[in-house]
């Protein structure tokens, strides 16, 4: 797959570079190549089983490639998988996060481990910017939609303060308008410099959000859109009618 | 990293405390520990108190006999009692199965004798239940059900990719695991530091103490190495808990039974029967003391006929039936104690072999160690037997010197025929002084401690081998 063309003058955080993964025997991304520059949203597009997630996991160091490589920030993962993981920000697909811990006590948790202290001001900072609500985040996350398991697990991408955010299905269980107000987030993220890679099978959501779409089909890039200049999204119709035609394949 | 390990540790002491289950498992724990320690320590400390009265009778009783035959008195006997040491407490070890008092008496060696039948039906059997076997049974299994789900539960939940992805690696995740399993299993070693502390209180040693402590903390962390090994091998919760029952059935249930079993057959000892059978053959072969004319004693009968120089047995200065009673007492001795010492030692090697399956199971190796350190195992029982041995023979053979020194033989040997000759054959109640008191001590912790070394050695290798084992486990972990 050819690589498309990024400006010189932004530095690449993440690249994937004829990337070959194998799981239990089975080619799982076959010679998918991209690179990300700083700043960029970039979404990984497709159904299940396209090797959405195992991209990510790969430039987590948590799969190696079968062949190929992954940098994160110009940096083979393999060679410094720490220094990879200090890097990104990740947030899976089911908002991982303790039941029997309120949201103040997941995000301090989580952020010790980072070595990060944060006090509770900037945990209600992130909170606030999520928009979960006041009276919810005393409460046992045993207790908590999925929706709103989701808006912590946000919120702890953003306190991370991780240069790039690894985010799969991110709006998943999310209601329409706390879509918006993730997808404003990632673009607000984005332009104070951090560099999100996302992946997803909405593609609204993805052409609303996304700088670029490459679309993965059983493991291999079938199709990039970029957002055109001066335009606030992707062509949808475009992307729809790709994904639509990849899927009845 | 340190900091990221507590913070760790501290986040699964936080879950336990809010999780019902694991709080109530840990309560009913406490609580079924505490009531097994207060009920054996009160029934250990009533039995120390009763032995140590029953022996203070008993000699008491032996000193208040009138003037009297000496060899009657030979024949009266003697009790002694096994007190148990402080640390017994804990565990009792062989206390119950072994007996504790011992009938001492001319001419015979008698077993142990058992004094809490009636207390073991009464309680039902409940009594048996120690503070040593909770915390050798029960404890594993309270780890087994707490600590099975440790990085599972990270698995399961998902959490465990962003753990990583914050820069854990899986060293650092197993490390922080096992130091929250393992406090909490040291934790409930609590209330066997208090029991140590009471036995300490009435006179344990210190040292015997520690190591009791010592012992119980290996114990423990051979047990959460294969639960934290499991935990990181397994992808279900389901399949850790059947592994680790499976492992608990066969190291606490399987392995000491077949240790047991192998042991008798590997070192086949004489039934009891046949022991005595081949024994009385012998003895009859020593001779009978009560009967000085028997064919075994008329060789000494000349021996002394010569060596004072005399004709007859009545011109002797001596009373020749009580040199044949000191003469016959030591040969059927040197019989006895020679049966004695060939099964002490063959009970010794059994003994050994059994707890060389500590190799093979932590719970034996456990067993065993706790038996030596709380100074209840089997070689202390045999060092009980040998004092009261000593004490048998040392006042039978008193009496007996009594006999052959004051008593003529003259009035001996007509002491049926009329009473003034049964008056003449008694000899001064002063002469029961010639009986030692009987204090059986405890073990010098030394001793103990170099008895529990290998078991000590043998727990050791087991969370070493095992954490070895789940940190190579821990080092490939992946979401």
């Amino acid at each position: 797959m050819a690589e498309l063309p990024v400006s010189p003058a932004i530095p690449i955080a993440l690249s994937a570079q004829a990337l070959r993964v194998v799981r239990s025997g089975q080619e799982v991304l076959k010679d998918v190549s991209f690179r990300i520059a700083q700043g960029e949203v970039h979404a990984l597009l497709g159904g299940n089983g396209a090797g959405k997630s195992t991209t990510l996991l790969t430039f987590l160091g948590f799969l190696a490639p079968a062949s190929g490589s992954v940098q994160v920030r110009g940096r083979d993962v393999s060679e410094d998988i720490r220094a990879a993981r200090q890097a990104i920000a990740y947030l899976p697909e089911a908002a991982a996060l303790y039941g029997h811990l309120n949201a103040y006590e997941n995000l301090r948790y989580f952020l010790s481990l980072a070595r990060m202290d944060t006090q509770r001001p900037a945990l209600d900072a992130a909170l606030d910017r999520v928009a979960l609500q006041a009276e919810a985040r005393e409460m046992r996350m045993q207790t908590y939609s999925k929706g709103m398991r989701q808006k912590v697990a946000i919120a702890m991408a953003i306190l991370r303060e991780a240069p790039i955010l690894l985010l799969d299905e991110p709006t998943s269980g999310l209601d329409p308008a706390a879509i918006d107000d993730f997808n404003r987030l990632v673009r607000e993220l984005a332009e104070a410099g951090r560099t999100i890679l996302l992946v997803t099978h909405d593609v609204y959501g993805a052409c609303h959000v996304a700088d670029r779409i490459d679309l993965l089909h059983k493991g291999e890039l079938v199709g990039t859109f970029d957002r055109p200049p001066g335009m606030d999204r992707i062509d949808t119709e475009a992307v729809h009618a790709a994904f639509a035609t990849h899927a009845a394949a | 990293m340190t900091k990221r390990l507590f913070a760790m540790a501290r986040e699964e002491w936080r879950l336990w405390l809010r999780s019902r289950l694991a709080l109530c498992t840990l309560l009913i724990f406490a609580l079924l520990v505490t009531s097994t320690g207060i009920a054996t320590a009160l029934r250990m400390s009533s039995e120390h108190r009763e032995r140590t009265e029953q022996q203070a009778v008993a000699e008491e009783t032996f000193l208040a006999q009138p003037d009297r035959h000496p060899h009657r008195m030979v024949h009266y006997g003697h009790y002694v009692f096994r007190v148990p040491p402080p640390l017994a407490m804990i565990d009792p070890g062989v206390d119950s199965v072994t007996g504790q008092s011992m009938f001492l008496e001319g001419h015979r060696q008698n077993t142990a004798m058992f004094a809490d039948a009636r207390a073991s039906v009464e309680l039902g059997g409940f009594e048996v239940l120690t503070a040593a076997l909770v915390y050798q049974l029960f404890l594993p299994l309270l780890l087994i059900a707490i600590g099975h789900g440790l990085i599972i539960r990270e698995r399961e939940e998902n959490t465990l990719a962003p753990l990583l992805a914050q820069g854990v690696t899986g060293v650092e995740l197993y490390a922080a695991k096992g130091i929250a399993l393992a406090g909490v299993a040291l934790a409930l070693l609590l209330p066997l530091a208090v029991m140590c502390a009471a036995a300490i209180g009435q006179g344990a040693a210190l040292r015997a103490s520690a190591g009791v402590m010592g012992l119980y903390t290996l114990y423990v962390l051979a047990w959460c190495s294969p639960i934290l090994l499991v935990s990181t091998l397994v992808r279900s919760r389901s399949l850790a808990v059947g592994v680790l029952t499976l492992f608990w059935l066969v190291a606490a249930l399987i392995v000491p039974r077949i240790a047991v079993e192998s042991s008798s057959a590997a070192i086949p000892t004489l039934s009891k029967l046949e022991t005595d059978l081949s024994m009385q053959a012998e003895l009859r072969k020593v001779g009978d003391g009560h009967d000085a004319g028997a064919p075994a004693f008329r060789q000494l009968q000349a021996n002394l006929l010569a060596q004072y120089n005399v004709d007859r047995l009545e011109e002797l200065p001596i009373n020749f039936r009580g040199v044949v009673s000191e003469v016959a007492e030591a040969g059927l001795t040197e019989v006895m104690n020679r049966y004695a010492e060939q099964r002490m030692a063959l009970e010794a090697r059994q003994a050994h072999f059994a707890a060389s399956f500590g190799w093979l199971s932590p719970v034996v190796a456990a067993s065993a160690g706790s038996r030596a350190l709380s100074g209840t195992d089997l070689a202390t029982h045999h060092r009980f037997l040998r004092e009261a041995e000593a004490v048998r023979i040392d006042f039978v053979q008193s009496l007996n010197r009594a006999h052959a020194e004051q008593v003529a033989h003259g009035d001996d040997i007509n002491r049926s025929v009329d009473s003034e000759s049964e008056q003449r054959a008694r000899i001064s109640a002063r002469n029961w002084n010639a009986l030692d008191e009987f204090s059986f001590q405890p073990t010098a912790a030394g001793e103990r401690l170099a008895r529990a070394g290998t078991p000590m050695a043998m727990l050791f290798a087991w969370v070493l081998m095992l954490t070895a084992a789940g940190i190579l486990a821990a080092r490939k972990m992946r979401p």
